[in-house]
């Protein structure tokens, strides 16, 4: 069951001077079971990329597949519920969108609209809060009352409470601490692993790419322009300084190490990696 | 959200974009004036034409305003239904089963059409050519000698702006808490009542709370900058009357002393 996307445009605003087309001819076809980062400068569609994968918005044209359904512009909202069930999807900064009197209704209330039943809802709800590292003490809280961080993780909570096969992550760790959004990054990798989810992030920070995911997508003003395993995409740094992003720190210390006269036989890919290719040159 | 559009300010460079928005609403006003002067069905006549004119110059076509009048359809209908029940003078235009159509109603319901259409054209004509805040320098400005009986007419302007510039802030916003809650599984449109009221109040809440966050926020973040109400300030904005004022000014007063003619 894919998710792919079929010679897709998106305009925001058609026949309106604020006319703007965010996607423009996009094939794309993502591995499931895999982390995907998609990745891209400000501007470049990912936001809209990711709102067509839950038939938030329609393509303007062409189709979009998702798990066993077919999305065009014809679509009637009544029949994208049950979508949105297998498909959830997590907005950036997404602590603005809680509103119930407690934590544990609030995460609650995503099963609750798909007609789980209640006490079926309360144990998807304190499952999901485990998940990303609530213990039962906040269950009561009302989720105005926390921190911001603890806010983004009751959010998402309330996305894996739907219990859905795909999540989609809209830069889920814009803001926080670097101790929180590496948490956040391996409750990602975890779900993933454990739980067999497909992953979809919306990034800016190259090193989560690096040490988190599986695949890259590399957008640039709507258009799809790389897609590649995460690997492969690093090996070539122009690719990465075509986009204008910096390297991820191993990477870039890499090539500092090549410009000083190191020479590496193996490719570098992890930090182990590089260690002990340090080591050998060290070493007489 | 799409019907929006109506009034928003369009960046484009015409003639009336050009105008001093002082100038702009008086002119606005006056044209507002003419519109209640009673010269019949002439006296409109002569006004649309004028407004036609303005349409022109501000380059919107007559195609997006027939859209934003589409609304007013349900409204006029239910006026013509009171006139042609209420008022019973002139003419019979026919009569059907006891029930009997005057042509004073007909008149009169044509009438508060013209009225109502012209008035919403004009207003879109300031607004659609005027950046919000040009506007609350206007407002600002045209206020100013109402200071001496005790008229706050700086922060009068100064909340106008405010407002004005969250109102897309606020529209981008409930867009966006719509779409998180709808994968959450909100329905707007279908469900129970209960549970229409439970869509309503997971937008609501979260609406107000960053509002009066960014209320807050914001008062900070002036205060921060030295803003102290009451206070004489300086502007970087000048405001330069120029020669298509003039010309604005004058079109419209002779508009207005043409009406008048036409009305005695």
């Amino acid at each position: 069951m894919p998710i792919a996307f079929e010679k897709v445009n998106y305009k925001y605003a058609p026949n309106t001077p604020f006319a703007y087309e965010a996607l423009k001819n996009v094939d794309l076809a993502f591995e499931m079971g895999k982390i995907t980062a998609i990745i891209g400068p400000t501007g470049s569609g990912k936001s809209t990329l990711v709102q067509h994968l839950n038939a938030l918005l329609l393509p303007t044209e062409g189709t979009v597949l998702v798990l066993d359904r077919t999305i065009t512009n014809k679509q009637k909202p009544k029949e994208l519920k049950s979508l949105r069930q297998k498909v959830g999807l997590v907005f950036q900064f997404p602590e603005y969108q809680l509103f119930e009197e407690t934590i544990l209704k609030d995460v609650m209330f995503g099963p609750l609209n798909f007609k789980v039943p209640e006490d079926q809802a309360r144990v998807l709800a304190l499952n999901a809060l485990k998940w990303v590292g609530l213990d039962e003490s906040y269950a009561e809280k009302s989720p105005l009352d926390i921190s911001g961080g603890q806010k983004r993780r009751v959010a998402i909570a309330g996305i894996l409470a739907i219990n859905p096969d795909v999540l989609v992550l809209d830069e889920p760790t814009a803001g926080l601490d670097p101790q929180g959004s590496k948490a956040m990054m391996e409750l990602f990798v975890r779900l993933n692993k454990e739980n067999g989810k497909t992953i979809l992030i919306v990034t800016h920070d190259m090193e989560h790419v690096i040490n988190y995911c599986d695949n890259v997508v590399v957008m640039r003003e709507g258009e799809v322009i790389n897609h590649q395993r995460v690997i492969d995409y690093f090996e070539r740094k122009t690719q990465v300084e075509d986009i204008h992003m910096n390297l991820p720190q191993l990477l870039s210390f890499k090539e500092a190490l090549l410009e000083g006269g190191f020479q590496f036989k193996k490719p570098i890919r992890t930090l182990e990696d590089l260690a002990n290719a340090i080591a050998a040159e060290i070493k007489p | 959200m799409n019907n929006i559009a109506l009034g928003r300010y369009l960046p484009l460079n015409t003639f009336t974009h050009k105008l001093d928005p002082r100038y702009k609403i008086m002119g606005m006003l006056f044209l507002m004036a003419c519109v209640f002067i009673p010269a019949g069905f002439t006296g409109y006549g002569v006004i649309g034409a004028f407004v036609l004119l303005a349409l022109l110059l501000t380059k919107i076509s007559i195609k997006m305003i027939l859209k934003s009048m589409k609304p007013m359809i349900f409204m006029l209908s239910f006026l013509f239904v009171i006139n042609a029940l209420v008022i019973r003078t002139g003419f019979v235009v026919f009569s059907l089963y006891g029930f009997t159509l005057y042509q004073d109603a007909v008149i009169q319901t044509l009438y508060i059409m013209t009225r109502l259409t012209l008035m919403i054209i004009i207003t879109t004509l300031l607004t659609v050519s005027t950046k919000p805040m040009d506007l609350t320098l206007g407002i600002e400005d045209l206020l100013s000698p109402f200071k001496r009986i005790g008229l706050p007419s700086h922060e009068i302007a100064m909340m106008i702006s405010i407002a004005l510039r969250f109102i897309p802030t606020l529209i981008d916003e409930t867009n966006r808490i719509m779409k998180a809650q709808a994968s959450r599984g909100v329905d707007l449109k279908e469900g129970s009542f209960k549970e229409k009221i439970m869509a309503i109040l997971s937008l609501i809440v979260p609406l107000f709370v960053s509002s009066f966050q960014r209320a807050e926020e914001l008062a900070d973040a002036m205060e921060a900058r030295g803003y102290v109400v009451a206070q004489h300030r300086t502007r970087y904005k000048q405001l330069k009357p120029t020669y298509r004022d003039a010309l604005m000014m004058g079109g419209v007063l002779i508009l207005m002393g043409g009406v008048i003619w036409l009305s005695m």
